[in-house]
């Protein structure tokens, strides 16, 4: 009786819940293909791939400038690099730390957890008032980086603090007993355990820097990042390369996570063997 | 003489002022083999990774080989441990495991693998060496947990509850295969149990431990002989405590006291106020031997299992005391639930101690 109303009901829910979550990308991807005459809404005029052409600078003369974004592209993966390993080393370093508990541990918790819990734009506005009352010139490298920081490191920290609380500690103990020095067992025993935390840690890192918006915004300075360079050109007008640079990007990011898949595969089956240790003794 | 391992009232003092373990005193000579025994929580755990170097050792001093190493790291050591989970490299073979601690310490390849290969042959484990340790069995993982520990060659190995995970029939060859490899060794053990018959059947002597202190340290023997103080007594074997009062001594050795059912002679100091009598120093007394302990009583319960009777006697008092006898002699064949018993102890087998 119950699942008689239950079943379709969830049923119905999720399939609103994938169309909500994939409608966007759906009909983006379908306008992509826009022909050279079409807009950047239905109807579609003709199927051709001249947007991604004319994105890549292939076509000649288009009525459409090109689209700004190769530099910016360039600009914010670099930054998402650059804050994924700053955010990664420091979120294991603290994570490590706060698997003992030390004098002032509580406050500097929330302290590192509200960097992820302020609000982007207040962060930016405040850094960009703080920079020129300070004379620092903003731009993505400085200003922007550290806001990057701030906002994924809590991330970071939080996943390798998960990792650390099932970590069974005494697989340490056990290297330092046979006469290994604390580094060593760091490199050769915690490490290769945690690494599967280190890499989602490094892609929250990354995709949250990699799309950030509201902390740039004001600290870019005049170099713009991705985000902010396609934001740009929607303030003018809008033309379907937009689109079928967002398919490019999307699939750059598949290709990471995909990556990450693989990688985390080889290792969680590693983790289930090690979690296996203590049990059907 | 130069002790292996030497703990100087060695005592341990959370910040929070909570007291884990206070005066802890132990020579352990080399080639010893000692078992810290108590129930969960008093100490013994503690005491054993004060020892590794795991825990800040706060108060006391712990030697080693004459070394003082109270506040040296792990690492720096002369001892092993084997853990319970047995806590092997997740992401190493079996090989990997057992190479590591020579690995790192940077030994020339060849003679890496020879002790590797001597160490892997003697725990039977180069079938497994090139496998994960995830499919091998708990003994199995406990062996590759000791060969790991031992191929490195400590001058003290420390056991952390190392068969608690096992079941009994593994944990009992285990424990054979424990005992064979220490005396071959001959390799300081200290090892930390909360089961009697391992602590019991396996080492040299004993600490027994309630918390945090230690109540006695003797060889097993004497434990179950010559019990050391009442939680000694009710902890180890099965004892009966009969409660009273100093009433002088006889002879040297001998005290009595005087308690609700008899006066009873045993051995102690004076002012003894507590008998221990261990279950299995009863006999049935048809009748009275002069020099003897006699407790009349009435038989309230009797099991036979095997050759051991297990019966329960109610004396005069109301206590009811535990009794294990040979189950074919005839005397006790013959008794019935309800009749008139007396219990017969040699005076030598009876521990006077102080409550």
């Amino acid at each position: 009786m119950e699942s008689r109303i239950l079943r379709p009901t969830l049923g119905l829910y999720a399939a609103a819940f994938l169309l909500f979550l994939y409608g966007p990308m759906i009909v983006l991807t379908i306008l992509s293909f826009q022909g050279p005459e079409g807009g950047p809404q239905f109807p579609v005029q003709d199927w051709s791939l001249y947007w991604y052409k004319q994105l890549l600078g292939l076509s000649e003369a288009s009525r459409v400038a090109q689209l700004p974004v190769g530099d910016s592209l360039l600009r914010s993966i670099t930054l998402a690099f650059m804050t994924t390993v700053v955010s990664t080393v420091l979120g294991v370093m603290s994570a490590e730390a706060f698997r003992t508990r030390f004098k002032g541990s509580g406050p500097a918790f929330y302290l590192i957890i509200l960097g992820m819990m302020v609000p982007g734009v207040l962060v930016g506005l405040g850094m960009a008032l703080l920079s020129s009352t300070l004379g620092i010139s903003r731009a993505w490298w400085g200003t922007s980086f550290v806001l990057h920081v701030v906002y994924t490191y809590p991330f970071a920290f939080l996943v390798m603090l998960a990792i650390f609380n099932r970590f069974d500690r005494t697989v340490e103990e056990a290297a330092l007993s046979l006469g290994v020095s604390p580094a060593q067992t760091f490199r050769r025993v915690t490490f290769p355990i945690i690494f599967p935390g280190v890499l989602s840690a490094m892609l929250f890192s990354f995709t949250l820097s990699y799309d950030e918006f509201a902390r740039t915004l004001f600290t870019a300075g005049r170099d713009l990042t991705l985000p902010l360079a396609i934001y740009g050109t929607f303030s003018v007008e809008i033309h379907p390369n937009i689109f079928a640079f967002g398919v490019l990007t999307t699939l750059f990011s598949f290709t990471l996570l995909v990556i990450y898949g693989l990688l985390m595969k080889r290792f969680t089956n590693r983790a289930a063997r090690f979690a296996g240790q203590e049990d059907n003794g | 003489m130069q002790h292996d391992l030497e703990l100087i009232s060695v005592g341990k003092t959370y910040s929070d002022g909570t007291v884990a373990v206070s005066n802890f005193d132990l020579k352990v000579a080399k080639g010893e083999f000692v078992a810290f025994l108590g129930p969960s929580g008093c100490g013994k755990s503690t005491t054993l990774r004060m020892i590794a170097g795991f825990e800040d050792i706060t108060e006391g001093e712990v030697m080693m080989m004459g070394r003082n190493v109270t506040h040296l790291p792990p690492e720096k050591r002369p001892t092993s441990m084997i853990f319970q989970n047995y806590a092997l490299f997740p992401h190493m073979t079996v090989r990997q495991n057992v190479a590591f601690g020579l690995d790192v310490k940077g030994m020339a390849k060849a003679e890496r693998n020879r002790k590797v290969d001597r160490i892997l042959d003697m725990f039977d484990l180069e079938p497994y060496a090139d496998r994960k340790a995830d499919r091998l069995s708990g003994g199995q993982r406990q062996r590759i947990a000791l060969a790991r520990g031992l191929v490195v060659e400590p001058e003290i190995l420390l056991l952390d509850e190392p068969l608690g995970a096992l079941d009994a029939n593994l944990r009992r060859i285990i424990q054979n295969e424990l005992k064979l490899l220490q005396r071959e060794l001959g390799i300081t053990f200290v090892f930390v149990t909360h089961a009697q018959s391992e602590a019991l059947g396996l080492s040299d002597r004993v600490v027994v431990m309630s918390n945090g202190v230690v109540e006695q340290i003797s060889p097993p023997r004497e434990l179950y002989r010559r019990p050391a103080t009442p939680f000694v007594a009710d902890f180890i074997g099965s004892n009966t405590i009969l409660r009273g009062r100093s009433v002088g001594t006889d002879g040297p050795a001998f005290g009595r006291i005087d308690t609700a059912v008899g006066l009873i002679d045993g051995v102690g100091p004076a002012g003894a106020t507590m008998a221990v009598i261990p279950a299995e120093a009863f006999r049935i007394q048809p009748q009275h031997t002069p020099g003897e302990v006699h407790l009349p009583g009435t038989l309230s319960a009797r099991r036979l299992v095997g050759a051991v009777g297990h019966l329960k006697v109610r004396l005069a008092d109301d206590t009811e005391i535990a009794v294990e006898i040979g189950a074919d002699r005839p005397e006790v064949r013959a008794l019935q639930i309800g009749a008139p018993v007396t219990l017969g102890v040699d005076p030598a087998s009876v521990t006077l101690i102080q409550a």
